[in-house]
């Protein structure tokens, strides 16, 4: 790791910034000089080229072109240098860094932080807007507040956003070891600060104020600010492309072995397709800002139209990048929900194919569609209607993914963990805004509200449902990966609450705002508007608490949250099979990639294979697994348990310990529970060991977790209002005094009993007449389990009297079956997988259909008061080959 | 940032982290291609203004009146000669990869050198055009597209040869071989794709 201090990069920076603005200004002084230009001083010209100059000054002090500038000098430099790889404290964030974990880290912090001066922008609208008449700021100011926050919110949060969290769960995704380059990665990264800085810095310098559409002519006025809102469009617009590059390179080239593109998580997918429109349409914003920028400083034409120039160019060539760039801050987020989705519902993603092509339709698509931006612009008129029916194609796909969406929903086992609950906002929102944005599409609607509220409820409900709350989900979803902590489920749903009320609250209301006539981006309104106006500014207070509540968990816990396992949400993709957070080169060994990414509930299927560290040989070890403590009593034996641990064993990579405390309760019952549950799970091939402690749960837990060194550990209890653990507070106590990962499984207090699927144990068939009921049964039967875990069926065969449906008959069935419900649940609910069976024939004909039915692996008759022979007589033909045991269980009285 | 750019992708080319590029891609090839794409765009952008200046001019005559009412003149002879040598200075590219492809590494440098000196020459005789124009970019919008254009162009033109330059210097240092030769593919890329755009540019702007 490279040693030199934080203090030393950053006073790099500073003085190669600083440095850069002075020799702009005496450069520009210089051949203004030297050319005889008239005025001497003109901002925007000193403005343009020293920010230009500064922030190439800046990348060089924080170090970004080091490596090259030293490899064409011709020092001794090496690839294979990693000493800016990697971060083992929080100093090396705050630096330059090639490693992609990081550097996702970075990308996210940077332009949450930047979304944070976009959303103070916007309570400042707001606040300007409560009310009619002007609260603090006139029209010029309000416009710089409106231009600044579009243009922080687009450029530098929505835009690049994606990039951050694609940075860091991509490669791992892929099974990668890095990105393609992870020093362009970096310089892509440190883009970001230059472009915000000079947005921001304009607020020294006069704020921009032509919004961040930036149209001439209003464009070509204005002050130094506008200059720097054009450089940093460039500064942006070069990070997004490097980082395309960037993404295509290392989905194309560096997927680890049997990643085939249909075995990419959607993810990838929409990274990819997001990448081309970046690379493809970026160059046109690029452009429209050079055209601008030297319209401005160099005293060409381009929009003048007295000297040939043309207005309506600029909002061409400007909306053939900005219509591909609401897919760009859109598609990502797609990806994102869809691997949400999914995970929550444990299903497979419905229609994986389909999601993926719609990502490439929307895309190809999405060039086709700018000028729906320009009804009422005063272009060519016949281009209209063809761009009104390519926008309203667009929803075809869109639809496909909504679709999708909820065909993966439909009958999942959903859990409403806090990811999930912005997936489902994000269905909302987004639809919303889908379907206002079909109507905008629609030639005579869009020239009726263009320029009024409506269209400002549309784009927020599309950027909030398909930006803010996809990164939300993202956020959420690989915060654990990202930090190896835990975040608070609790306000994490605040969070969610909040921000979904106060969303609706904000912006429902522009819609009818913007059909009554309101236009947008003005400092005043009619007063008819007040109480809409003021129900938003109310909103936009919600959701700046909700994002108070977002950073004070994120800080908190990351800080000191309870450790995350490595994998908390059973995901399947390749980030959840390397440890929280991952290691610095994601992976020991390239990983072998053996099916698709979301077989969720497909028993047995597995998406990759992780191998050995390479000292081991680098082979897929089957012996060396890591250890996850499971610790249950009360739950063992259920479905819920079972199924858990299939699922994570699904992984190969644990082996599991199981820990079963015992207080007061019977020694010998829990001993039945585990070694059924081994059992069963020995059947399904889990490799598995258990031993019974005595002693209260946290300590035991404890004690185990000090001995084991645990990968993870995973309490298995019953629900809240039940059970004595749950009383006791036992998930934070074992939280706190063991300190390892930890996971908590709930197990539904109607599932808490012993299973009775449970096909891997050898069937026992218990013939019993009169036993049924009776203690002595139980006692037998339990002692046979005792023996060898097995699962039995208890079959009592009623000869009853004719008629069937007399009241006599009923009655026998009724007690029969209380009987038998009697010592059903003695034995569940000591352990053992029992059913009953009350059959309606006597036993010379129920018995045989019994058997067939049935195939047990044994039979046991249960006899009492000498029906023993008779009972064993009536099996003794069908039973066949099948062992038959008869023990007598003694005299019971009555019946 | 071309030149930037590719000298990170030749670092991680050879696989600096161990990871064995699979699917037998070079990303930095292919990392060049999806660039110049990207600069295709950016001249798309560029041509797209320059048009729609060209058809928005009011009176018939193109090319339009200059702010002193005479027609803009562009000397067409003197720039198809020069256009000339800026193509044939991709042939000579061409056929110094040729040699390297025949292990002749002083054929490649012979190549390079040439085509450098093509491509310098190109550069200064389209300044010295710039000089004789007799019209500057403020004068009217069709000035002001003319030399975006061509400015561009020029500055592509010159990352051209810095990135040519530094094959060469790798070249004098024997990094190349018959068998590993992949940043001076991806600089050939770049090369023949300034050339290129130079010769629409000759059609579109000067010609018609
Ligand atoms: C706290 C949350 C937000 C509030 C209260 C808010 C409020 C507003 C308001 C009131 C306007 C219209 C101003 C006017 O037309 O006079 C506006 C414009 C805009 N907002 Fe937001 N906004 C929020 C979040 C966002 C986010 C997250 C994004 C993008 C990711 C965004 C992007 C924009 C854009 C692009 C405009 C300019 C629209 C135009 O061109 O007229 N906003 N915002
Ligand atoms: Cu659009």
């Amino acid at each position: 790791m490279d040693p030199r201090p934080l203090s030393y990069w950053w006073g790099r920076a500073v003085y190669g910034a600083v440095a850069g603005v002075l020799f702009a200004f005496l450069l520009v002084f210089l051949l203004r000089t030297l050319f005889g230009f008239e005025p001497l001083w003109e901002g925007g010209v000193y403005g343009g080229v020293a920010g230009l100059i500064g922030g190439i000054g800046f990348l060089w002090g924080i170090g970004c072109f080091d490596f090259w500038l030293g490899w064409a000098k011709g020092a001794d430099i090496s690839v294979e240098d990693h000493s800016f790889h990697g971060a083992t404290n929080w100093r090396h964030y705050f630096r330059l860094n090639t490693d992609h974990k990081v550097i996702g880290i970075q990308y996210l912090a940077m332009t949450l932080f930047f979304m944070l001066w976009g959303g103070l922008m916007a309570l400042l609208i707001r606040t300007e807007l409560a009310a009619p008449g002007q609260q603090f700021a006139d029209g010029e100011t309000f416009n710089g507040f409106l231009s600044m926050h579009a243009t922080l919110m687009i450029f530098v949060f929505a835009v690049p956003v994606f990039g951050g969290i694609a940075n860091f769960a991509l490669p791992i995704m892929l099974g990668a070891k890095d990105m393609a380059f992870p020093r362009l990665n970096a310089l892509s990264l440190w883009f970001l600060p230059v472009a915000g800085g000079l947005f921001l810095s304009s607020m020294f310098t006069g704020m921009f104020g032509a919004a961040w559409t930036a149209y001439p002519p209003l464009a070509s006025q204005g002050t130094m600010g506008q200059t720097l809102f054009e450089l940093g469009v460039q500064f942006a617009g070069a990070s997004s492309i490097a980082t395309a590059i960037n993404f295509l390179a290392t989905i194309i080239t560096m997927r680890a072995p049997g990643m085939t593109i249909w075995r990419m998580p959607i993810l990838a997918w929409a990274t990819g397709v997001t990448s081309v429109l970046v690379v493809f349409a970026t160059p046109f914003v690029a452009g429209s800002q050079f055209l601008t920028m030297f319209d401005r400083v160099m005293g060409t034409h381009f929009f003048a139209p007295d000297q040939g120039g043309d207005v309506v160019m600029y909002q061409h060539i400007f909306w053939f990048y900005s219509h591909p760039a609401v897919y760009i801050m859109l598609l990502p987020g797609f990806g994102i929900i869809s691997e949400v989705i999914a995970t929550f519902a444990r299903k497979p993603l419905f229609g994986y194919r389909a999601m993926a092509f719609s990502l490439v339709a929307i895309a190809v698509l999405g060039f086709g569609v700018w000028a729906h931006h320009m009804f009422v612009s005063g272009m060519a008129a016949w281009l209209r209607v063809p761009m009104m029916i390519t926008t309203i194609i667009i929803a075809i796909p869109t639809g496909v993914k909504m679709w999708s969406w909820l065909a993966t929903l439909w009958q999942g086992k959903i859990h409403m963990k806090t990811p999930m609950l912005w997936a489902l906002g994000f269905l909302f929102t987004f639809l919303m805004g889908g379907l206002s944005g079909v109507f905008l599409g629609v030639v005579p609607i869009d020239i009726q509200v263009s320029d009024t509220y409506f269209v400002t409820a549309h784009l927020h409900y599309v950027l909030y449902g398909g930006t803010v709350y996809t990164v939300f989900a993202g956020l959420y979803y690989w915060f654990p990966k990202m930090t190896g902590k835990m975040y608070s489920e609790r306000l994490g749903q605040w969070h969610f609450w909040l921000t979904f009320v106060g969303t609706q609250l904000t912006f429902l209301p522009m819609h009818w705002q913007g059909l009554q006539g309101m236009p947008r981006r003005v400092a005043d309104y009619d007063p008819r508007f007040a109480t809409v106006n003021a129900i938003e500014t109310l909103g936009s207070y919600m959701l700046a608490i909700a994002t108070f509540i977002f950073f004070y968990n994120v800080i908190t816990s990351w800080k000191s949250g309870p450790k995350a396992p490595w994998n908390p949400w059973r995901g399947k993709t390749l980030e959840w099979l390397v440890s929280s957070p991952p290691p610095i080169f994601n992976f020991d060994a390239i990983p072998q990639v053996v099916g698709g990414p979301y077989q969720y509930g497909i028993p047995d299927a597995r998406h990759a294979v992780v191998f050995a560290p390479e000292e081991f040989g680098g082979e897929l070890k089957e012996d060396t697994r890591y250890p996850v403590l499971v610790v249950a009593n009360q739950t063992l034996v259920s479905q819920t348990l079972i199924d858990e641990i299939r699922s994570r064993d699904a992984d190969g990579l644990w082996s599991f310990q199981f820990v079963v405390p015992v207080g007061d309760d019977d020694r010998s019952i829990a001993e039945r529970r585990l070694a059924t549950t081994l059992a069963i799970l020995a059947g399904h091939g889990v490799a598995a060991t258990g031993r019974i402690v005595e002693g209260d749960v946290v300590d035991v837990a404890t004690e185990a977790a000090t001995e084991a060194v645990p990968h993870e550990l995973v309490l298995v209890t019953l629900p809240l209002t039940q059970g004595a653990w749950m009383r006791a507070d036992v998930v934070d106590k074992i939280r706190k005094a063991t300190g390892v990962p930890m996971s908590h499984v709930v197990v539904p207090a109607d599932d808490a009993r012993a299973i009775t699927g449970a096909s891997t144990l050898p069937m026992v068939m218990v013939v019993a007449g009169e036993a049924v009921g009776a203690e002595a049964l139980a006692t037998a039967v339990r002692a046979r389990a005792d023996a060898a875990p097995a699962r039995f069926t208890i079959v009592l065969a009623l000869d009853l009297s004719e008629p069937r449906w007399g009241a006599e008959a009923t009655e026998r069935r009724r007690t029969a079956g209380v009987a038998m419900t009697a010592t059903v649940n003695a034995l569940v609910s000591t352990g053992v997988a029992v059913e009953g069976q009350v059959m309606d024939d006597a036993p010379s004909v129920a018995l045989p259909l019994a058997i067939t039915a049935f195939a047990p692996a044994q039979i046991i008759v249960a006899g009492v008061n000498g029906e023993a022979d008779a009972l064993a007589g009536a099996v003794q033909e069908a039973a066949g080959d099948t062992p038959v045991e008869i023990v007598d269980v003694g005299t019971v009285a009555g019946s | 940032m071309a030149t930037t750019a590719g000298h990170g992708h030749a670092g991680h080319d050879d696989g600096a982290h161990g990871a064995a590029p699979a699917h037998g891609r070079s990303p930095l090839l292919l990392s060049m291609l999806l660039f110049i794409g990207s600069e295709v765009m950016l001249f798309a952008s560029l041509f797209t203004a320059y048009f729609f200046i060209r058809y928005g001019v009011p009176n018939e005559t193109w090319p339009p009146l200059k702010a002193d009412g005479e027609p803009f003149e562009l000397p067409v002879v003197m720039t198809l000669v020069n256009t000339l040598f800026l193509v044939m200075s991709s042939f000579t590219l061409w056929w110094g990869e040729q040699r390297l492809a025949a292990g002749d590494n002083k054929g490649l440098i012979r190549g390079l050198w040439v085509t450098i000196f093509l491509g310098a020459t190109f550069l200064l005789i389209q300044l010295n055009e710039y000089a004789h124009l007799g019209f500057t970019p403020q004068d009217r919008a069709f000035s002001g597209a003319f030399y975006t254009l061509t400015g561009f162009h020029g500055m592509h033109v010159l990352v051209g040869l810095i990135i040519l330059s530094m094959c060469l210097r790798r070249a004098y240092k024997r990094d190349f071989s018959t068998a590993y030769h992949t940043p001076l593919t991806a600089g050939s890329y770049y090369w023949h794709f300034v050339d290129i755009v130079w010769v629409l540019l000759f059609l579109l702007v000067y010609v018609i």
